[in-house]
């Protein structure tokens, strides 16, 4: 599985990374940017993306935008990850095609199982 | 003249009926007697002329008589005719005049004989005579003469007897004419004698009966003048007059009259003497001339000090010019008039008096009733302190009040309402409540329709309850605040009372509040995030194994760090559940599946303490949000974990439940004081103090559960026995079978 983290946090990406990488064997792609993520997505064809939602420049939501609008990205699976809770509508995120929302902080040692499931549910639904 | 008795029973009327009748019967008979000898006089006349008339008559018929036995002597000597006629109108006559001298005679039995024996000779002469005519018209001369001799004897004894009968019957009539002068005589002078009589008599009887009426009548009503007299100097009445008439009725009733006066007089009396109130005359000096002992009572004065007194005397020195100036406007009035003032008492202390006053002209004196009002002052005072109090109150409290009628037009204001608004109150005064609301931006107040669909929403919205409204204050500035109304009965009529309180600051402390638990929830997990990634990494070994000591500490941080991230779940959790914020997507979720889900997250937990997990299988499907119940039934069975001893068993059972389904968790832990019971639900309660530490947990995982249930519309609760164990419950809705999806706000996937 081919994971592309798009967050402009080092440290997150870092701990992602590994928690995907040395815990579940995940080939693990980073992105500190929005653009940087659009052009990795568009390259590396990840099975999945972890997008941080709140980023300067260019925040998650469009990022995401940007993603189905190109041919090249359109299908790959979206998953937020945020530290904003139940306030913010889920529904809009939906609406944008994002499969899920996981939110930080994360339990690292089921967070690769976590998307491996998500994105099986996601594929099985069609 | 009149028996005693009798004369009792009289009435007036009678008295005067006999004061007439009985000189009228004396007259009457007086007048019967003057008739009777009046009569007799007048029959003592006729007598007389009758005794005249029989004399002249018997003469007539003697004479006839005579001259019978004449004209047959001259007929038989001569036969001539002239004779003949002569005798026949003599025979014609005689019977005649003997009718004529019998009615005459009338009954007198006397003269009846008399004319008796008169009839027979003259019949037997008759005879004769005619025998004697016949013979000689038969020219029996001879015979005739025969007769003539013979008959003239008989005739001659016949008119002798004749003559002598009449005599007599004269003479009987002579005698009586002669008696009758002497009788008449008589008859005037006992007429002449009675008239006498009967006038002095009468005169008597007039006198005596008026002597009669002047002793009863005028002297009874001397007596009862007296009485008059006596009764207004309020001195005893005479004794009763006597007599049954009018006059003793009359005093009979005037002695009742007076009675019934001293009745009243005396009932009078005691009204004034066991009178509460001071009654009082005042002279034209202000002096008391008289008071009732009422006075006592009130003002400590007996009547004998009072009298005499100065009535100024008794005033207290600061009302006594005010009272002086009422007195002589009581004299002015010549009514009754009312004043106030306050009257010192004999100890010195003071009370209020209600003077009730008349002044009398006739009696040149000033009546007066005066009422101890202390207590109505005192009261009225009270009032008059609690009315400023509540004023006060109302003009220094911080909430706006705003008084409508029933319309909804503004009547009051008080101080507060006039900040929050901007308006003074007498500016507002008059105009319709609608004019102080957001709604005025599109709701004329002067359109009637208009305010009464806005009184009809805001009764709706805050009659008896708090609603929030948006206001517009008099710059225009729109801001929000609470409302209440609440209906107030005051004597004028029913009104409402508007409670207004500004919430803009309070809405401003609200968005600051959820700004700072949204940069506290982003700012927080971030650090948090990366600090238990790492850890987490370290002690599972993913960074290479570590020494003992190390992944101790690290186990010791990473526990802690999940315990910190916990409670700020726990804490945006409950902030959210009280602004009522935690989005839930209510639908139709089998019991069994949620129950699953819950095992799932506690079963290592469970196997790290040592406790048994016993799930009973239920077929319930309930309309909730299922990750919500999970949480609460995880949060419950951690508790039941934490408190059920080693090796113990925690029992999860559904049922159906007063038509919701119930979930029962059970342990057979310590169990929870009695005190406590009621706190478990609220934030930050443990049983002991010392539990966060031990147990863990952050005190907010049952308030979120209750939270969570409520929003449910169902109900959470716990039932506990010291040393034996406690059970969870709550009630949830059973599915409903019309229901789809219903989506009340997003939902988070939560990791953690």
């Amino acid at each position: 599985m081919k994971v592309l983290i798009i967050d402009d946090e080092e440290d997150f990406r870092t701990i992602a990374s590994s928690c995907l990488g040395l815990l579940g064997g995940a080939e693990v792609v980073e992105a500190s940017d929005g653009e940087e993520g659009l052009k990795k997505a568009e390259k590396e064809q990840p099975d999945v993306i972890l997008l941080d939602l709140v980023m300067p420049g260019m925040d998650g939501t469009q990022v995401l935008t940007n993603m189905r609008k190109n041919p090249a990205t359109v299908d790959i699976p979206v998953i937020f990850v945020t530290t904003k809770g139940m306030f913010d509508g889920f529904d809009e995120m939906k609406k944008l095609g994002a499969l899920a929302v996981i939110t930080k902080p994360f339990d690292p040692v089921k967070l690769a199982d976590q998307v491996k499931k998500i994105v099986e549910d996601a594929k099985a639904a069609g | 003249m009149l028996d005693a008795n009798f004369r009792f029973n009289l009435k007036i009327v009678h008295k005067g009926a006999i004061l007439v009748l009985v000189p009228l019967l004396f007259e009457l008979v007086f007048l019967a007697v003057l008739t009777e000898l009046l009569h007799r006089a007048e029959v003592e006349v006729q007598r007389q002329v009758r005794s005249k008339a029989i004399i002249s008559q018997a003469n007539t018929l003697s004479k006839l008589f005579y001259d019978a036995g004449v004209a047959m002597g001259g007929y038989s000597i001569t036969k001539s005719p002239l004779f003949s006629d002569r005798y026949d109108k003599i025979v014609r006559q005689i019977p005649q005049d003997l009718a004529e001298l019998k009615k005459l005679v009338g009954d007198n039995p006397k003269q009846q004989t008399i004319l008796e024996n008169l009839q027979k000779i003259t019949v037997t002469g008759l005879k004769i005579l005619g025998e004697a005519k016949a013979a000689i018209d038969d020219n029996r001369v001879d015979v005739a003469q025969f007769r003539a001799r013979h008959m003239y004897k008989e005739i001659r004894s016949l008119a002798d007897k004749l003559q002598d009968e009449l005599r007599g019957l004269t003479e009987d009539e002579r005698r009586i004419e002669a008696e009758s002068p002497e009788k008449q005589n008589r008859s005037r002078t006992i007429l002449k004698l009675f008239l006498v009589a009967g006038v002095v008599f009468n005169i008597l009887i007039a006198f005596v009966l008026l002597w009669f009426f002047t002793r009863s009548i005028k002297n009874r009503l001397d007596v009862m003048t007296d009485n008059s007299f006596r009764l207004a100097r309020g001195q005893a009445l005479n004794p009763p007059v006597g007599g049954g008439d009018e006059i003793s009725h009359l005093d009979g009733v005037f002695h009742s009259m007076a009675d019934a006066l001293m009745e009243a007089a005396r009932k009078e009396r005691a009204v004034i003497d066991n009178a509460v109130d001071v009654i009082c005359s005042i002279d034209m000096d202000g002096k008391f001339v008289a008071c009732n002992p009422a006075c006592y009572e009130n003002w400590q004065y007996s009547q004998e000090e009072l009298l005499g007194k100065r009535f100024i005397e008794i005033i207290a020195p600061q009302d006594i010019s005010e009272t002086i100036k009422s007195v002589r406007a009581v004299r002015a009035e010549k009514g009754n008039m009312q004043f106030d003032n306050r009257v010192r008492r004999k100890d010195g202390t003071e009370i209020s008096v209600s003077w009730s006053a008349y002044w009398s002209e006739k009696e040149r004196a000033m009546f007066c009733v005066a009422h101890d009002i202390t207590e109505r002052k005192l009261a009225e005072e009270a009032i008059r302190a609690s009315e400023q109090r509540i004023r006060t109150i109302i003009n220094h409290m911080i909430v706006g009040l705003v008084i409508v009628n029933q319309d909804g037009f503004i009547e009051s204001m008080n101080p507060a309402a006039e900040g929050i608004f901007g308006y003074k109150a007498e500016e507002i005064v008059g105009r319709h409540l609608l004019a102080l609301f957001g709604d005025s931006k599109f709701f004329s107040e002067h359109n009637e329709n208009d305010t009464m669909a806005f009184m009809e929403t805001l009764f709706n919205q805050a009659l008896n309850r708090i609603g929030e409204f948006d206001c517009i204050k008099k710059n225009g500035e729109d801001f929000p605040v609470e409302l209440s109304l609440s209906e107030l009965k005051t004597h004028e009529g029913e009104r409402y009372m508007a409670n207004v309180l500004d919430v803009s600051e309070r809405r401003e402390v609200e968005r600051l509040k959820k700004e700072f638990v949204s940069t506290v929830s982003h700012e927080l997990r971030t650090p948090l995030t990366s600090i238990r990634g790492s850890l987490t990494l370290l002690s599972v070994g993913a960074m290479g194994k570590l020494p003992d000591q190390a992944q101790k500490v690290v186990g010791i941080a990473e526990r802690n760090t999940i315990r910190l991230i916990g409670l700020i779940n726990d804490i945006l959790d409950i902030e959210k559940l009280e602004a009522g914020k935690l989005d839930m997507v209510f639908d139709n979720s089998p019991m069994m599946d949620i129950l699953e889900r819950s095992e799932q997250s506690v079963q290592t937990f469970a196997a790290n303490n040592g406790v048994k997990l016993e799930i009973m299988p239920s077929d319930a499907v309930v309309y909730a949000d299922g990750d919500r119940i999970v949480q609460v039934i995880v949060n419950l069975l951690s508790n039941a974990i934490k408190f059920s001893p080693r090796d113990g068993t925690v029992t999860v059972v559904t049922e159906n439940a007063a038509g919701f389904v119930q979930v029962r968790v059970i342990d057979r832990g310590r169990g929870i004081p009695e005190k406590f019971k009621k706190l478990l639900f609220q934030r930050f309660q443990q049983v002991e103090a010392s539990d966060a530490k031990k147990k863990g947990g952050t005190g907010l995982g049952l308030a979120i559960c209750k939270g969570i249930i409520e929003q449910h519309g169902g109900q959470i609760g716990v039932e506990s026995e010291e040393g034996k164990g406690s059970t969870f419950w709550f009630r949830i809705p059973p599915a409903r079978t019309d229901s789809t999806l219903v989506v009340t706000g997003a939902k988070d996937q939560i990791v953690s």
